[in-house]
């Protein structure tokens, strides 16, 4: 029974980093109509910005958090202002093929700049193992396992209300519902399109910053957190802020879970098989975005 | 030139770049050839990707599964049932479509991204599985590929791998070429540009994709099969998602629009680290931002751009949009077997009883009958949301009735899928033109000759190297009906030049290039100009003479309608308020009254 606590604790602290991953994708989604692959690549620089600044420069922990939504978000900006914007004419299919490649470049700059296997990052809060005690049995929570899991949930809420109730939010929206009506109403569709990349960016970030200490910098982080973020992306629906949360906390588990009890191999497949299931059981995913009937 | 010999040139073109390689191959070193061999095979995938990505528009990441499945399964049935190595290579291709078949059978129900996702689950489990199998794949360590033999003959020398690998590259790439280049290539590219359209006229979405997914990693497959070797150990890794992306680039940079761009992208993107082997470590960076530019500065690829230089070098302009129609030749319309006039003297083209169907609280159609007499020109009108395009929807068979019955020509239709309509010789066009733009006009005509099925459109391609009359019949029926909308000089123009009112007459010319009986006609001229619909009506008209076909027409354009039509129906909150002589029940009040917005009494007084 402890056993199995630990494993969860595991997991949602996992599941709360994707959580965070994927309503970055979501948001870029929901209100740009691009489909970010490169997002994996934006979380990967913010565990890197983190290892830089708390490992080479030594500044406290806290300016991590501050810097690296900053920095990221600002280069998602960029990259959408450079790269994507020429292209926002063109379909979806060739935009997918454009953010595939770019979250290869990223990922590869990185790899070629640091040309090492991992960067080690220490935890953002340090203390002793909490020892809880259950029947004659005991279970073990670090304090960085609270804190990653509060901290990138709350992060992943604090998201969710911006785009819900702050006027950015409402541009966000209106652009997602509707382009040309968004723009009549005197919407800039290149501010927002501007600040829905920054907003994404800086959750990416931040998602990185609490990735950092349990997944160490690599390139391989890109990979395996974009997979995380689209399937639990897809999992809540896609264009579903609250199922990207609820989306990423089961990815964790379940993968942790698999990791456990069945085979680390598993640990991969069974994400896939679960995106896999949803895909084909509920192809609008578990928690579907309401939309206007079309009549 | 025969048209028969000048097809066989076209579809072994692409492969003479593969012998070209192995003249090459006579004057360069070992590794050269080992370079050659490697770029023979991608030029393979990139052609097998031209299909499924260039064509169907299908983003597949599993690329790197389906080699890993050509890959190992012809090694393993070399290794452990010994198997003679050119058969292995073959089952190794099969191996590889059963996998591009079960990808595809769920896959294709999905779109863009989550197509692309359902494509990573498979990747990925693939090379998991491979990984896991240690007893029987060496898991992560890899598997040793033994030398390949023929007949007992060693074939492990670089220059005789490499006249392996070309004349088996030459074989796939033939018959890719030829269903790439041929019907099967063109009702993709129809269904990528307008899926509603290609449905229309009988190509099913779902057979075409699973035949682009099955065909195209049975050919990757084949080409990693005869690559294993010349790696003499194969693992996991080799295979992996990073392998599926950078064969992704092959198409992309090469360029979408044709085999050629596969063939170069592929040819190019895998001789280009040879080339910059001195800044070897940043050969993915420059991969991936040659990808990028691609997308961003020159979608159309290294084809395009071929193609501009070449255009430049011979002074040429780029080709305008296409404007003016030639008349409509009234010789060929009028020299028509009129059989089916005949026909359609007598009895009903279509009775529509009582049909219904209710979106949820929504009666969009309310117990319709309407009846259209053979060889009619009928009208149906009706303020916007009157349920005309739902009727109309039932009538295609794109919505299905909730209740009722529908009959053409005798014929229960009510619950007969919308590919099978042309059989019955029903055809229809569509509000918003769905013609295919990347098509040539004639080829956009040819798809409304329907046999469509997957099976025939596979064997309709090799028509043309066959040399069966089929293919010069489609051609001769196409013109004609390009001719008899007046788009005659038009054949080899791509679609999407045309002006709207063209793209128009294309519509109609598509549907009636089968000689269908009933044609449903979606507002054919809502958006074009006066004086176009006018000509539009007098084309209808003379169509509905000369033909004998039975028209069904929707169109908020009351001036056209009733000019056009013979008999006229209106309808009203989705049932039908008059019927009659179009000049007649326009004037009638409780038309004016929904119509109008006329009240009772303006409506006496007028």
């Amino acid at each position: 029974m402890a056993e199995f606590i630990m494993v969860i604790i595991g997991g949602v602290q996992f599941g709360a980093i994707y959580a965070l991953a994927a309503i970055g994708v979501v948001v870029i989604h929901k209100a740009t109509r691009t489909v970010n692959f490169a997002h994996g690549g934006l979380v990967m620089l913010g565990a890197f910005v983190t290892y830089l600044v708390v490992v080479e420069l030594r500044w406290p922990y806290w300016t991590a958090y501050v810097l690296a939504p900053l920095l990221i978000g600002t280069l998602a900006m960029a990259l959408e202002l450079v790269i994507l914007r020429p292209i926002r004419r063109a379909d979806m299919f060739t935009v997918i093929m454009a953010t595939i490649f770019l979250g290869i470049a990223l990922s590869e700059t990185f790899r070629l700049a640091q040309n090492t296997e991992m960067l080690a990052v220490p935890s953002a809060v340090k203390g002793p193992p909490m020892i809880v005690p259950l029947g004659e049995d005991a279970f073990i929570v670090t304090a960085e396992q609270i804190w990653v899991t509060i901290g990138a949930l709350l992060t992943g809420f604090a998201g969710l209300a911006l785009f819900r109730y702050a006027g950015i939010g409402r541009s966000m929206r209106a652009m997602a519902s509707n382009i040309r009506g968004a723009q009549l109403c005197g919407f800039s569709i290149d501010r927002v399109y501007a600040l829905a990349w920054f907003f994404g960016g800086a959750l990416a970030g931040l998602a990185g910053v609490f990735a950092a200490p349990s997944k160490g910098v690599s390139p391989e982080l890109a990979v395996s957190v974009i997979s995380a973020a689209f399937v639990a992306a897809v999992i809540g629906g896609f264009d579903s802020l609250i199922g990207a949360i609820i989306g990423g906390l089961l990815l964790g588990v379940v993968e942790t879970l698999s990791a456990a009890y069945v085979s680390s191999a598993m640990k991969s497949a069974v994400s896939f098989l679960l995106l896999f299931v949803v895909l084909l059981w509920r192809p609008d995913g578990l928690f579907p975005e309401r939309k206007g009937r079309d009549v | 030139m025969s048209d028969r010999l000048r097809g066989i040139l076209r579809v072994l073109a692409p492969s003479s770049a593969l012998v070209a390689f192995l003249l090459l191959g006579l004057f360069v070193g070992q590794y050269q050839r080992y370079v050659l061999s490697h770029a023979a095979a991608a030029i393979v995938i990139g052609a097998a990707l031209t299909m499924l990505v260039g064509y169907a528009r299908c983003i597949s990441l599993a690329t790197g599964a389906m080699m890993a499945l050509g890959a190992y399964g012809s090694t393993l049935l070399v290794i452990k049932l010994g198997f003679p190595f050119l058969l292995a290579v073959a089952l190794g291709g099969v191996l590889g479509g059963l996998g591009g078949f079960i990808l595809a059978v769920p896959g294709v129900r999905f779109r863009s991204h989550n197509l692309a996702m359902v494509t990573l689950v498979f990747q990925s489990v693939v090379i998991i599985v491979i990984r896991e199998l240690k007893g029987l794949t060496g898991g992560a360590e890899g598997l040793n590929v033994p030398r390949p033999t023929l007949f007992g003959i060693d074939f492990s020398g670089d220059y005789a791998i490499l006249m392996l690998t070309v004349c088996v590259c030459v074989c796939v790439l033939v018959p890719l070429t030829i269903l790439v280049t041929g019907a099967y290539g063109k009702n993709l590219r129809a269904l990528a540009s307008n899926e509603v359209g290609a449905r229309a006229f009988g190509i099913s979405i779902e057979h075409h994709l699973i035949a682009a997914f099955t065909i195209s990693s049975a050919a990757v497959a084949i080409a990693a099969a005869i690559a294993a070797p010349r790696f003499r150990v194969i693992d996991p890794d080799t295979y992996g998602i990073m392998a599926s992306i950078f064969t992704l680039a092959y198409p992309i940079v090469g360029g979408m629009q044709s085999i050629w761009g596969g063939v170069l992208g592929g040819g190019v993107l895998a001789l280009l680290p040879e080339v910059l082997r001195p800044v070897a470590d940043f050969i993915e960076l420059f991969f991936a931002v040659l990808v990028i530019a691609t997308i961003m500065f020159f979608r159309g690829g290294l084809v395009d751009l071929a193609g501009a230089i070449g255009r430049r070098l011979k002074g040429a302009r780029p080709p305008e949009s296409i404007e003016a129609a030639s008349p409509v030749d009234a010789a060929v319309t009028g020299g028509l077997e009129t059989s089916n006039a005949a026909v359609a003297a007598i009895g009903n083209a279509l009775v529509i009883d009582n049909v219904s169907k209710v979106y949820d609280a929504l009666r969009a159609v309310d117990g319709v009958s309407v009846e259209v007499r053979a060889g009619s020109l009928h009208g149906l009108m009706g303020p916007n949301g009157a349920g005309k395009t739902t009727l109309f929807n039932t009538i295609s068979g794109f919505v299905g009735a909730d209740g009722g019955r529908i009959e053409c020509f005798g014929r229960d239709i009510t619950h007969s899928p919308v590919e099978g309509r042309i059989a019955l010789g029903i055809t229809r066009t569509f509000q918003q033109v769905a013609i295919f733009p990347e098509l040539t006009c004639r080829d956009n005509v040819v798809i409304g000759l329907g046999r469509n099925g997957i099976g025939s459109v596979l064997s309709r391609s090799f028509d043309d190297i066959a040399g069966r009359a089929r293919a010069a019949e489609e051609r001769g029926q196409a013109d004609w009906a390009l001719a008899a909308v007046g788009l005659g000089g038009l054949g080899d123009a791509p679609a999407g030049m045309l002006s709207l009112g063209n793209q128009r007459r294309l519509e109609i010319a598509r549907a009636i290039v089968s000689r269908p009986r009933l044609i449903l006609l979606d507002e054919p001229v809502s958006g074009v100009g006066h004086q176009e619909a006018e000509q539009l009506k007098d084309l209808l008209k003379r169509i509905n003479a000369d033909l004998g076909v039975t028209m069904l027409v929707v169109e908020h354009n009351i001036g056209f309608l009733v000019s056009l039509c013979d008999q006229l129906t209106v309808m009203g909150s989705g049932r039908v308020i008059a019927e009659g002589k179009p000049e007649e029940v326009v004037t009638r009040s409780e038309v004016r009254r929904v119509y109008f917005g006329e009240s009772e009494k303006v409506a006496l007084h007028a």
